[in-house]
């Protein structure tokens, strides 16, 4: 369990904190989604949570970080890389561009852990089989949709047998069907046992598939609970967050008079 | 600080030593022996330096941090970026435009300037040795990689300026200050180029002119260095009442010390290898000094201080450029970043991201 | 725009069985002899034993000879343009209006011109039979540093992805209407609009790129594991120290004078 107690984070060079006195528990086996309108401290969160920040890019922090009750905040990057992975934005940003195959590149985290040949291709293998792309094995990355991207990318963090797992917007830029594979990958990592902490700006993909959701608004979470009940509370618009859409439906049916239970009855 | 600078004078002490010892016992009895001799000096060297360097570092802490410093995993990424801009921007201008300049070290600088010397000279290095072993058909040239050594000592200086603070913006300059830049450097450009050309009129004479010697096609290669000269101090001065920023004139006299000391190292390797000729615009500029009468290695090491100088100090500008574009947190992360900004006295390091 | 082909490094011949340190010891060694050895003849024999022969071996000569001939085309015209036609010294054996040729610089020329084939051929069959992650992976596995291997595979893969990021843009400069003919002033115009937008867009990937590869261990200390040990022999080692051995051979024969060549 990755724990964060009172976290505050000051980028390197900022005017004030970026987060403040954060509280966040990612228990194994759950989705734990972040909202948040834009600028808010998801991203952030998402760096201090993985400890790229401040080890990578640098700043301040105050607060304790733990994992089952040790400390890491002074851990190094490749210690910790075995325990918590992240995925930022924009797949293809994150491609280490020297793989000829998905499976190199599936299996880059395990090879530069040093794990014994037979070690890292097992772990590639599982992890291909369980986002589901092993037909494309033999592919370029570079030549894959988005979608398809943002899959070789989370098996490749997953390769690492990480316990947690960090996603910084992890559906935003993909279509419809791209969303989908990536959001029954992310179950199928979260049922297999690994925690998984995703920030979102689309509130449906957070409402499908998390336990519970906290609401990150000026740097600190304001909210938290279920996805229903925290992204359909009328509040959340006021936090600017992306309204569900059978709440605006419900919205719009009552503004014009008409029943909207109606709504109920077709999801 | 002591420490460094007792590093930094260890290293220079053997390159000095190496080079000065290599060029008298190598030396033969006339001008071009002697830029042979160099080139194969500077071979030696320079490695040679930055090993002692480094032995000095280990000496004293047991540790290299000041070289490992300059390879984190940021300069690792941008490495590759840097080499692939050489490469592409070097093969398009030598392919598409036949102007005499080679605009190949873009990447070397940046990289020079963001993390430190020795990245930069490894950038330029690797650069070349991909160039010819390792890059895609359309941008592979099998002539890079016996310049390396010219890159390297391309990225070692462009570093140690960028260290200097020479690439800091320092816009707000008063009218005093500007006017003083200016003729500062316009003197340095001008008793450099007094100096290039008089090391080229040692080369001249003791050598017959052959019977044939174009005396208008020298007196005309003449004026148009002349007029390059003049055209390159005339846009600094432009420059400078344009942007108010005096790190323009630093940015000149960066690049006209990179251009020169390249152009040395380089002409030999032209000469001796390719019979003075790399399939760019330079070229003809080679073919008109022979035609004026001088012999291979003086026509190579003329055209060679014409271009060097020009490219390099274009070079700069355009890394100068790119490094404004860039944000300030981004440059900050950097090892070498902090030399790049504004010093926070100054008046618009607010307004620099505005 | 059709993606820059990567080498398609043939079929599976002794030649491609190598590891790929020693094909690079080979043509790195063909190129610092052709840099040390002068004369025509010696030049000649040189790219028949290192360059030609390993590349009918591998199958690939006529492409080696194509390839080679095509990169060497343009230095060498240049080359006999800049010494043939306007050298002034020496025995004068013909003459075109001004322009005199002289027996020296069709010597030069001659040499010149070989060395580049020579270089050219060896680098071209290097490259045409080795994948840089073959390369990598064998540097990898004699030990050299991961990040180096990691700077040098990154550089070479990033070489068709600029050029093809900049094909994007110049189209997209286009479409909005920037004009990439005419005058130096317009053109030198479109060269910034072009090139800007494409360096910044990779300057700014590689901070995404440094976080993703921390995450993903890259900087632990030690080796990472290869997947793919290339097939070294105790002959090859010994061929490889060989070379070195003949390099050196020649820099001092070369050095000393005593080299007929």
């Amino acid at each position: 369990m990755l724990k964060l107690q009172g976290v505050s984070y000051r980028y390197p060079g900022g005017a004030h904190e970026t987060l403040h006195a954060v509280t966040l528990e990612l228990a194994e086996g759950t989705i734990t989604g972040l909202a948040g309108a834009a600028e808010a401290g998801k991203s952030t969160l998402c760096l201090v949570a993985g400890g790229l920040a401040p080890r990578v890019i640098g700043g301040t922090i105050v607060g304790d970080i733990t994992l089952d009750g040790t400390d890491v905040t002074s851990w190094p990057m490749h210690h910790l890389a075995e325990h918590v992975v992240t995925s930022l934005q924009e797949p293809a940003g994150q491609l280490s561009l020297i793989a000829d195959t998905v499976f190199d590149e599936v299996a880059f985290g395990p090879a530069n852990l040093g794990l014994p040949p037979e070690e890292v291709v097992a772990r590639s293998d599982e992890a291909l089989h369980l986002v589901g792309i092993e037909d494309l094995r033999e592919r370029d990355p570079e030549r894959l949709s988005g979608g398809q991207q943002q899959l070789v990318v989370m098996a490749g963090l997953l390769a690492m047998r990480p316990r947690h797992l960090i996603l910084d917007e992890p559906v935003a830029h993909l279509d419809a069907a791209g969303s989908r594979l990536v959001l029954e990958a992310i179950t199928a990592i979260a049922t297999a046992g690994t925690a998984v902490l995703m920030a979102e700006q689309r509130s449906e993909a957070l409402a499908t598939v998390c336990d519970s959701v906290a609401v990150v608004a000026g740097g600190n979470i304001v909210a938290r609970g279920s996805p229903r009940e925290v992204l359909a509370h009328p509040a959340t618009i006021a936090f600017g967050i992306e309204e569900l859409p059978e709440e605006r439906l419900r919205r719009r049916l009552s503004k014009a008079g008409l029943d909207p239970d109606v709504v109920a009855a077709a999801t | 600080m002591s420490q460094a600078w007792l590093r930094v004078a260890g290293g220079l002490a053997v390159f000095a030593l190496i080079a000065v010892a290599g060029m008298t016992a190598l030396a033969g009895p006339d001008f071009d022996d002697a830029l042979d001799t160099f080139t194969l000096a500077m071979v030696v060297a320079i490695p040679a330096g930055v090993v002692a360097y480094a032995l000095i570092e280990y000496l004293q802490t047991r540790r290299l941090d000041s070289i490992t410093r300059q390879f984190d995993t940021r300069t690792l990424v941008l490495m590759p970026v840097a080499m692939a801009l050489n490469i592409v921007l070097g093969t398009a201008v030598a392919s598409a435009l036949k102007i005499p300049i080679y605009l190949d070290s873009v990447g070397t600088i940046l990289v020079a300037a963001l993390a430190g010397p020795l990245a930069g000279a490894a950038t330029g290095f690797l650069s070349n040795v991909i160039w010819t072993y390792l890059a895609p058909p359309p941008f592979q040239s099998p002539f890079a990689v016996p310049f390396a050594i010219v890159a390297v000592a391309v990225g070692l200086l462009a570093g140690t300026f960028a260290r200097w603070g020479w690439l800091r913006p320092r816009r707000g300059a008063s009218g005093q200050q500007l006017a003083i830049g200016s003729a500062l450097s316009v003197g340095a450009l001008v008793l450099m180029t007094v100096i290039a050309l008089r090391a080229w009129r040692i080369a001249d004479e003791g050598r017959d002119l052959a019977p044939h010697a174009d005396e208008t096609a020298f007196v005309i290669l003449g004026w148009a260095a002349m007029l390059l000269v003049a055209g390159t101090a005339i846009g600094l001065v432009v420059l400078l009442v344009r942007w108010r920023d005096l790190a323009a004139a630093y940015i000149l006299l960066a690049g006209v010390i990179t251009g020169v000391v390249a152009a040395f190292i380089a002409a030999p390797i032209a000469a001796g290898l390719f019979g003075g000729v790399t399939g760019s615009g330079a070229d003809f500029v080679v073919a008109a000094f022979r035609q004026a009468g001088a012999d291979l290695e003086q026509a190579v090491l003329g055209q060679s201080l014409i271009s060097d100088p020009v490219d390099k100090v274009i070079t700069f500008f355009v890394v100068y450029l790119i490094l404004g574009a860039m944000a300030t947190r981004t440059i900050a992360r950097f090892p070498q970043g902090e030399y790049l900004l504004p010093l926070p006295d100054a008046e618009d390091v607010a307004d620099r991201d505005a | 725009m059709s993606r820059i082909a990567t080498p398609s490094a043939g079929g599976p011949t002794a030649w491609h069985d190598l590891d790929p340190l020693t094909r690079l010891v080979v043509s790195v060694g063909t190129l610092v002899a052709a840099v040390l050895l002068t004369g025509v003849v010696c030049l000649l024999l040189l790219t028949l034993v290192a360059v030609l022969l390993p590349a009918a071996l591998a199958r690939q000569l006529r492409r080696v000879l194509v390839t080679g001939l095509l990169l060497a085309l343009p230095l060498a015209l240049s080359v006999i343009i800049v010494n043939v036609l306007f050298s002034i010294e020496g025995t004068v054996v013909a003459s075109l209006g001004p322009l005199e040729i002289t027996e020296e610089g069709i010597a030069l020329a001659a040499e010149v011109v070989a060395r580049v084939l020579t270089m050219a051929g060896a680098a071209v069959l290097f490259y045409v039979t080795t994948r840089p992650s073959e390369l990598v992976a064998s540097l990898q596995h004699h030990g050299v540093s991961a990040r180096l291997t990691f700077v040098i595979h990154n550089g070479v893969a990033m070489i068709p992805r600029l050029a093809e990021r900049a094909h994007e843009v110049t189209a997209a400069q286009r479409a909005r209407g920037l004009d990439t003919e005419g005058n130096w002033l317009r053109r030198g115009r479109g060269v910034v609009a072009v090139a800007a937008p494409t360096v910044l867009s990779a300057v700014r990937e590689t901070e995404m790129r440094t976080l993703a590869l921390e995450t993903r261990g890259f900087t632990r200390p030690g080796r990472p594991t290869v997947l793919r040990v290339p097939h070294d022999s105790s002959t090859q080692r010994v061929a490889r120290w060989g070379v070195a051995l003949a390099l050196v051979l020649l820099t001092l024969a070369r050095a000393t004078g005593a080299l007929p060549c």
